[in-house]
């Protein structure tokens, strides 16, 4: 009852957005003789220093409370209501800006781009969450983050999939979190900002392709819970490698576990590991040979696929701007324009910069590419193997326990466990 | 199997959408070109024909290059300047004489003695009805961008869009005080001027009415330079002003009521002296697109005299 009247409270926030189509702007914009288009807006308007520390503040908090919900209360109906608290604070009144999803690339552009000056909040939005996870696993994940409360909210009738299937498709992050290292480190395109699917929602504001977006992903949400935190997200992907060394990660049962398999298909992510009996246990010979056989396909992965990478290389640069602009000068293509001469050409051309500085540029560009490429794909191919690895190695486990790399914390499995700490001896008997 | 067709839609949807995504990524489609802010005005180009209350009764090609600025004097004589040259007709529209100036004059006013006053950019020049030069009020700074005067039997006002400011000097050029400058304890905004469109006028009773086009108001100041009375009208709608600046040009009818024209959407209007719309005069079919700064003037029989800079005339306008 308490999850349809959130569900119905956020579509109410959520129709809010139709009041746009009806606004007039007291003056129209102002008439560019030059044919400027104003671009669409990516960020919202900067915070104020004090809702910025404000912010981080309410992160801290967030993060500490939902730990301690999850690790120590052991309380679904409590992430629940901190996932309410996150979608409104971090999502609507924050407008979703700077999230952590996105603070990865803040933080790969800063390293790679001396001229860029971070804000220290954005390193707090990056870093908080991976040292709450390092602790107590993926809890930023369960509760604070805005995307995927949303999502969490929005999974009505989770649907179970395939554990091949999931690991398959559970690549997908890996790769995208590459692109968008190699696209923020080149300092071409914030691609998790561009693609973020639910930021419209929280401003109220974006394109009809991206609402559309959003809707999808909310709509699949339903069936498969959050996709874009199992399928997508970046960030996700990052710390489900660092809860993976998690010191107190959640635990179905609090104390020994009864095998009695009523947490079985309780977790809509398929997060479960159920336990592996003894009779499937590998003997030690064929062990032995897989490890040869994965000591040798991993570095060949990873070297097919650096080298794939870098021959890609040309059409992972063709986005950048300074690249796209240097082809279109370079070919005389107009960025296909047949009736005036497109924006981007009259800019360079008002600009002053002589067309050789320009090549030189994408030139340069093009080549970090290259490196790029072959870094990104030789990661890609990393991964493929790890998941090989993943797929083919059977780890013996008595109990059903949560998997600390793909567990999002949402503390779901516990209300399903009849073991109680103060009284499992009983329960035993 | 229900469950599965479901996983499997929703399965699909999922790649269908990162595809989309990636798709739109690598796109090499210019994306920019298309441009959703595009200032577009058809729309509102469109009056509704029962508020169009005047016929154009009259139009008259002045003599001259570029005509810019129309002013009438008691007796109906209109007088006509523009680059290097004035022109006065009598009330039947025909030429009466004309002088040269040395310049390009922006703005016209007639006294009372029928003197004529023209603003040369940043100064003012005074001249008899033959063109002789009577006195030259120098620019009151280097930024002073004159685009209207108007006068009383002791004042005259000048409105400089270059300094943002009214200036008000006695018959003999001494400046007396400068009008609306912004004053928040007396209430005073200041006046807004992003283009150089800056009209004042002296109305029935002799009130001082300055446009503040930023603003898209009127704002009525006594000769001391205090705010009387004001009224604001933005609107994309016919009703009001829209734009950075309007309107650009005023002038009063006898009744009190304010003529009204204004760029971007090209179109002469009348307000009533609360500020409501009364009825048009002219839409934008009228115009040629990307007219500006149409001057207007009124003569003793609410004529209504439009210089269109553009098409280098003088059209008249009669209410129907």
């Amino acid at each position: 009852m308490k999850r349809k009247l959130a569900i119905v409270f956020l579509l109410i926030i959520i129709s809010l957005q139709i009041y746009n189509a009806f606004a007039i702007q007291r003056f129209p914009k102002p008439e560019f003789e030059s044919g400027h288009t104003q671009p669409p807006t990516i960020t919202p308007d900067p915070r104020s220093n004090a809702l910025a520390i404000l912010d981080v503040f309410v992160l801290v908090a967030a993060l500490s409370i939902v730990s301690w919900l999850v690790v120590k209360k052991r309380s679904r109906k409590g992430v629940f209501w901190m996932s309410i608290f996150a979608v409104l604070y971090f999502g609507f009144f924050r407008e979703g800006c700077v999230c952590s999803v996105g603070s990865l690339q803040n933080i790969t552009l800063a390293l790679f781009n001396p001229e860029y000056s971070i804000p220290i909040t954005v390193i707090a939005f990056f870093i908080l969450p991976i040292i709450y996870t390092l602790f107590f696993g993926r809890t930023f994940c369960a509760g604070v983050c805005p995307l995927g409360t949303l999502q969490d909210i929005f999974a009505l009738r989770p649907m179970p999939i395939k554990s091949w299937l999931e690991k398959v498709l559970g690549i997908i992050p890996f790769i995208y979190l590459g692109l968008a290292v190699l696209y923020a480190a080149t300092s071409t395109d914030f691609v998790i900002c561009r693609y973020d699917p639910f930021i419209g929602f929280f401003r109220l504001d974006a394109s009809f392709m991206m609402f559309m977006i959003g809707g999808i992903f909310l709509l699949i949400g339903v069936f498969i819970a959050r996709p874009y935190c199992r399928f997508l997200c970046p960030y996700g992907a990052l710390l489900n490698l660092v809860s993976r060394f998690s010191k107190k990660h959640i635990t179905i049962t609090p104390a020994e576990c009864i095998q009695c398999r009523l947490c079985e298909d309780s977790c809509p992510f398929g997060a479960i590991d159920k336990p592996v009996l003894l009779k499937e246990k590998e003997e030690r010979p064929i062990a032995v040979r897989r490890f040869v056989m994965l000591s040798i396909i991993i570095p060949l992965l990873i070297l097919v696929g650096g080298f794939t990478g870098a021959q890609f290389h040309e059409n992972l640069a063709s986005v950048n701007s300074k690249v796209r602009l240097a082809n279109e000068l370079l070919n005389n293509t107009n960025y296909g324009e047949t009736e005036q001469e497109a924006f981007e050409i009259t800019a360079f051309n008002a600009a002053g910069q002589s067309k050789e500085e320009l090549y030189n540029e994408a030139a340069s560009i093009i080549r970090q590419f290259y490196y790029g490429g072959w870094i990104l794909g030789g990661f890609i191919g990393l991964v493929f193997g790890l998941t090989l690895v993943s797929l083919s190695v059977f780890k013996y486990r008595e109990d059903y326990t949560p998997n600390k790399g793909t567990c999002l914390s949402c503390a779901r499995c516990v209300d399903y466990c009849p073991v109680l700490p103060e009284n499992k001896v009983i329960i035993q008997k | 199997m229900k469950q599965k067709v479901i996983i499997s839609i929703s399965l699909l949807l999922l790649l269908i959408v990162i595809f989309l995504m990636g798709k739109d990524f690598f796109s090499n489609k210019n994306k920019n070109q298309n441009n959703p802010y595009e200032y577009k005005l058809d729309n509102l180009k469109h009056i509704d024909p029962k508020l169009i209350a005047y016929n154009e009764v009259k139009q008259i090609k002045p003599d001259m290059e570029d005509p810019l600025a129309i002013d009438i004097d008691h007796n109906d004589q209109f007088y006509v300047t523009g680059k290097n040259k004035v022109i006065i007709y009598n009330s039947d529209g025909n030429q009466i004489s004309s002088f040269n100036i040395d310049s390009t004059a922006y703005a016209i006013c007639v006294n009372n003695k029928g003197d004529i006053l023209l603003s040369i950019l940043d100064h003012i020049e005074i001249r008899n009805n033959e063109g002789k030069v009577k006195a030259v009020w120098e620019a009151f700074n280097k930024n002073s961008v004159i685009t209207s005067i108007a006068t009383t039997e002791k004042s005259v006002f000048v409105a400089d869009a270059g300094n943002k400011i009214v200036y008000h000097y006695n018959l003999n050029g001494e400046l007396i005080n400068e009008i609306g400058k912004k004053d928040t304890i007396k209430g005073i905004p200041g006046f807004i001027i992003p283009s150089p469109y800056f009209d004042l006028l002296i109305g029935i009773h002799g009130k001082l009415w300055v446009v503040n086009p930023g603003r898209h108001a009127f704002e009525n100041y006594d000769f001391e330079g205090n705010l009387i009375s004001s009224w604001e009208r933005t609107s994309m709608q016919i009703e009001g002003f829209s734009g950075c600046c309007n309107p650009s040009n005023i002038a009063m009818l006898s009744d009190g009521s304010f003529v009204t024209s204004e760029k971007g959407l090209e179109r002469v209007k009348i307000h009533l002296p609360s500020g409501d719309l009364k009825s048009v005069v002219a839409g934008p079919e009228s115009f040629v697109e990307g007219t500006k700064g149409l001057d207007l003037a009124v003569d003793s029989k609410d004529r209504i005299y439009v210089l269109d800079p553009v098409r280098k005339l003088i059209r008249i306008f009669e209410k129907k």
